[in-house]
């Protein structure tokens, strides 16, 4: 099957391999985690290929790591460009955060201090990035659980003005404001707001765990209706952009997850409607 | 200990931060606010669980036999104790676990349990043949219309993907049960004798099985790129020279047939 229109994917894990290929339901597209693809051979590959064969995808890292202040790892971006070539993305997205320094990898999403020092450093950077890989870079929001006292800026206004300055885009994950909006007390709207309109490429939506006075961001529960509201409002903000659900540990059955696909489905349907022109009588 | 002003430069700020991570230093909490709901050490000690839980997670995966045979408790503190002396240096936890069996070996009081260090290799070999790189295994036919003067000169190469183990602990066999026992209960008998084992993956399913002694012998010399008649010497030890050429092509033609066997040149 050939689909059309990018609008509505999954994240693409093994668990859900065999299934995908034999009866794989309403799915325009599908993420697959880049690094997860960086092997020689073997059966990831094989599914990578075969899956691709019938779906558009998009590429999703985790560790770039593009706000360290270690060199860029460019036996790691030769890697990704080798994985890009053999995959033909829609587009190459990572994280606006840093995963380690002095050659270690935290394997964690760690966020930068909102600075013009930052700003700068990371800009440069997306930007060499952008270079190597021929493409423009698409950045995600993280959740994150601490505030920088060193802090100059918003989290909305350094991305906002990273993608100004680094033409980069932005994958706008929905969950992810709603956990930091939650942590650090601040508007999820305003949030949303403050993104370019023009450079909003991708939606995630995931669940998180709350415990009560903070939330972490574990990507292993279904999405709450807190979240899905606000995914309604950055629909009504940013029309046509594709949506992704995105699972990362407490796997469940595939048609769970097609479930879960249908109601962001059922969601941007209704927003469309209410904002579509009314015919004048 | 580093110590972090508020307004510690990003270099300053990332170093304490991962430091932190690390349990080197708690010099970061003086980097980042507490909420109006909770205390910034609980927010940070988020991330500090999270990272070592995350790399507990993966060794979990990768060495589902090594569960099976310590449980939870003894695999957690084995875990933390990898963790703390090889921090991931890769940018994925793929390669993580890579070093496990060498830690398990060097280091006490892991190193007081062959079973356990033999279990290791074997999960890791296992996983390193599942991503290995593809090859089509030769089919009987390639070597069937081959002139007697090439055998002369005949060598092999295995598949990518070939792995020789020699194993004190039936731990293979172990593995195979690894999902029938409660995590704790996997025991692992002692061999007979050390036994020479190959891991190999001629499609997307990775075989294992154990070798005969000659046999070791001989896919060892194999691996070594050594022409067929040196292999035939390898084994005239163990089997005598009248039997040497016949046992070797019987066993070469085994290997064909089991897909272990990627190219050859004469």
């Amino acid at each position: 099957m050939v689909t059309e229109k990018v609008d509505f994917g999954l994240g693409l894990r093994p668990e859900h391999f065999e299934e995908i290929a034999a009866n794989p339901g309403r799915v325009s597209w599908f993420e697959a985690l880049s690094e997860n693809y960086m092997v020689p051979g073997g059966s990831p590959l094989h599914w990578l290929d075969q899956i691709r064969r019938d779906y558009p995808m998009a590429l999703h890292g985790v560790s770039l790591s593009i706000g360290s202040i270690d060199p860029l790892d460019t036996t790691y971006l030769d890697e990704l460009k080798t994985l890009a070539d053999r995959v033909q993305p829609m587009w190459i997205s990572d994280h606006l955060c840093f995963t380690g320094l002095r050659g270690m990898n935290m394997h964690d999403l760690l966020p930068l201090p909102y600075t013009e020092e930052a700003l700068n450093h990371v800009a440069d950077r997306v930007m060499r990035v952008q270079d190597h890989l021929g493409r423009r870079l698409v950045l995600e929001n993280v959740s994150s659980y601490v505030t920088y006292a060193a802090s100059e800026l918003n989290e909305w206004e350094f991305i906002a003005e990273l993608a100004k300055r680094s033409d980069c885009e932005i994958l706008l994950d929905v969950n992810n404001v709603y956990v930091s909006a939650f942590n650090h007390e601040f508007d999820a709207r305003t949030f949303l707001r403050a993104m370019p309109k023009d450079r909003v490429r991708q939606f995630h939506l995931a669940g998180h765990e709350h415990r009560g006075t903070h939330i972490v961001d574990t990507h292993d529960h279904p999405i709450v209706p807190d979240v899905w509201e606000l995914y309604a409002e950055a629909v009504r903000l940013f029309p046509n952009v594709p949506t992704m659900i995105e699972r990362d540990a407490n796997i469940p059955p595939y048609a769970e997850l097609l479930e879960e696909l249908d109601e962001a489905r059922r969601i941007a349907e209704q927003v469309r409607r209410e904002t579509a022109p009314k015919a004048v009588a | 200990m580093s110590i972090v002003s508020n307004a510690g430069s990003l270099a300053d700020l990332q170093r304490a931060f991962q430091d932190y991570l690390l349990e080197k230093s708690d010099g970061f909490a003086a980097a980042v606010r507490d909420t109006k709901k909770i205390d910034r050490v609980t927010l940070l000690g988020v991330y500090r669980d999270a990272y070592t839980l995350r790399l507990i997670e993966v060794l979990t995966i990768d060495y589902p036999g090594l569960m099976g045979m310590a449980g939870p408790a003894d695999f957690d503190y084995m875990a933390r104790a990898y963790i703390a002396a090889h921090p991931s240096h890769h940018p994925s936890v793929r390669w993580f676990g890579r070093g496990l069996a060498d830690f398990l070996a060097a280091t006490p009081p892991f190193n007081g349990s062959q079973a356990v260090i033999d279990m290791a290799r074997f999960e890791w070999a296992m996983g390193d043949a599942f991503d290995a790189p593809n090859a089509q295994p030769i089919g009987a036919e390639a070597l069937m219309t081959l002139q007697p003067e090439a055998w002369e000169t005949l060598s092999f190469a295995v598949l990518p993907s070939l792995h020789r183990l020699t194993l004190t602990f039936d731990v293979p066999q172990a593995w195979q049960r690894r999902d029938e026992e409660e995590p704790g209960n996997l025991e692992v008998e002692p061999s007979a004798r050390p036994t020479d084992w190959a891991i190999w993956r001629p499609e997307r399913m990775t075989n294992f099985r154990s070798l005969e002694a000659d046999e070791a012998v001989l896919l060892d010399a194999l691996i070594e790129g050594r022409p067929f008649p040196e292999l035939c010497e390898a084994i005239v030890p163990m089997v005598g020279e009248d039997q040497a050429m016949a046992r070797a092509a019987g066993l070469l033609r085994v290997w064909v047939e089991g897909g272990m066997i990627a190219s050859f040149a004469h």
